[in-house]
């Protein structure tokens, strides 16, 4: 049986992550939540839970100032490692990844896979410009590095203690998620996709337009500099 | 024209020498480094007051504008600022990434270490 625990990276989202976590304080794995530096109240609400919760359950860091959805889940996964998980799942903090799809990504785990990327159904409920977005990105990195993920940016995703001492990045913002896949490809491992359920609940958050360039100006630039 | 682009010139040389002396006084560059502002920026007024020694220069290093060597030193004096303040920003960054990380994972460490 396979130690695995939950890394969550939160900013700003007082308003979404204490659902989240009453919600994941059912399962019994351990979570890791990394407030980034928030300017509101998530760290309050989720230290309030934390001590609901049995000890060791529910551990909260914090980041001093914010560093990027990179920065937070390195931390996050830093901890995870040091307390010994054998692999940690990543969540996002605005409740947009559904807890009922976890046991997808721990039997994918079980069967041996070192990587698992969650694949929303990019088809019914992503905006357009998202989808887009997102399909241009897969084939160009799958042309450049040679592994197709159908979900290049979806941030539900499991990998283990092996996986991630080869595939540590250095992007602190939300170019993580691209970087982690050209890693996964360029070290050969064991990887799959599971289908997951995504409700965007603020579409002003997230990968913006500008991030998206920034992220390609990156694609490009570990393609000819690595 | 041109006594108004000098003025203009001029004016400008000037802030930016008054500007390096306050970065100075605040010692937010030291004497070395205002030294060599300091001298930049004299330099330039020199240049600026009297264009024609900028011309024997120009014609020194084969350009036939001194407008054109002016700008092209100017390039070569800039690129390399912007180059290593770049430089020097990635590195805080990493620096600063290093040190909140560590920051954040005391807790986990210290917790580990009571264990």
């Amino acid at each position: 049986m396979m130690n695995v625990s939950i890394v969550i990276p939160a900013y700003n989202e007082s308003k979404h992550i204490g659902a989240v976590l009453n919600e994941l304080k059912i399962t019994k794995l351990p979570i890791i939540v990394v407030d980034d530096g928030s300017r509101d109240s998530t760290f309050e609400i989720a230290e309030k839970i934390s001590r609901e919760c049995p000890s060791g359950k529910l551990t909260i860091l914090r980041h001093k100032i914010n560093l990027g959805k990179g920065g937070a889940l390195k931390t996050g996964c830093d901890a995870a490692f040091s307390i010994g998980s054998d692999a940690i799942i990543m969540m996002d903090a605005d409740g947009q990844h559904k807890v009922s799809d976890l046991p997808k990504f721990i039997q994918a785990l079980e069967k041996g896979f070192d990587v698992v990327f969650g694949s929303r159904n990019l088809k019914f409920g992503v905006p357009l410009v998202r989808f887009l977005g997102n399909k241009c990105a897969s084939l160009l990195i799958s042309f450049l590095y040679g592994i197709y993920v159908s979900d290049l940016l979806c941030g539900y995703r499991a990998f283990t203690k092996k996986a991630y001492k080869k595939i540590q990045w250095q992007s602190v913002g939300y170019g993580v998620e691209t970087e982690m896949v050209i890693k996964t490809g360029e070290s050969y491992f064991k990887c799959c996709e599971v289908s997951v359920e995504t409700v965007y609940y603020d579409k002003f958050k997230g990968v913006t337009v500008l991030d998206a360039f920034g992220i390609l100006f990156n694609v490009l630039k570990w393609r000819l500099f690595r | 024209m041109i006594l108004g682009l000098q003025i203009i010139a001029l004016v400008f040389t000037l802030i930016m020498v008054y500007f390096t002396y306050l970065h100075y006084r605040r010692n937010e560059v030291n004497g070395i480094e205002a030294l060599f502002l300091f001298v930049s920026w004299i330099g330039a007024i020199l240049i600026v007051l009297f264009p024609n020694i900028f011309s024997t220069f120009s014609n020194a290093v084969a350009i036939s504008r001194p407008f054109d060597l002016a700008v092209i030193g100017g390039f070569m004096f800039v690129i390399p600022l912007v180059y290593s303040s770049y430089v020097r920003t990635k590195r805080l960054e990493k620096r600063i990434e290093q040190y909140v990380r560590e920051e954040a994972l005391k807790s986990v460490t210290s917790r580990k270490n009571i264990k």
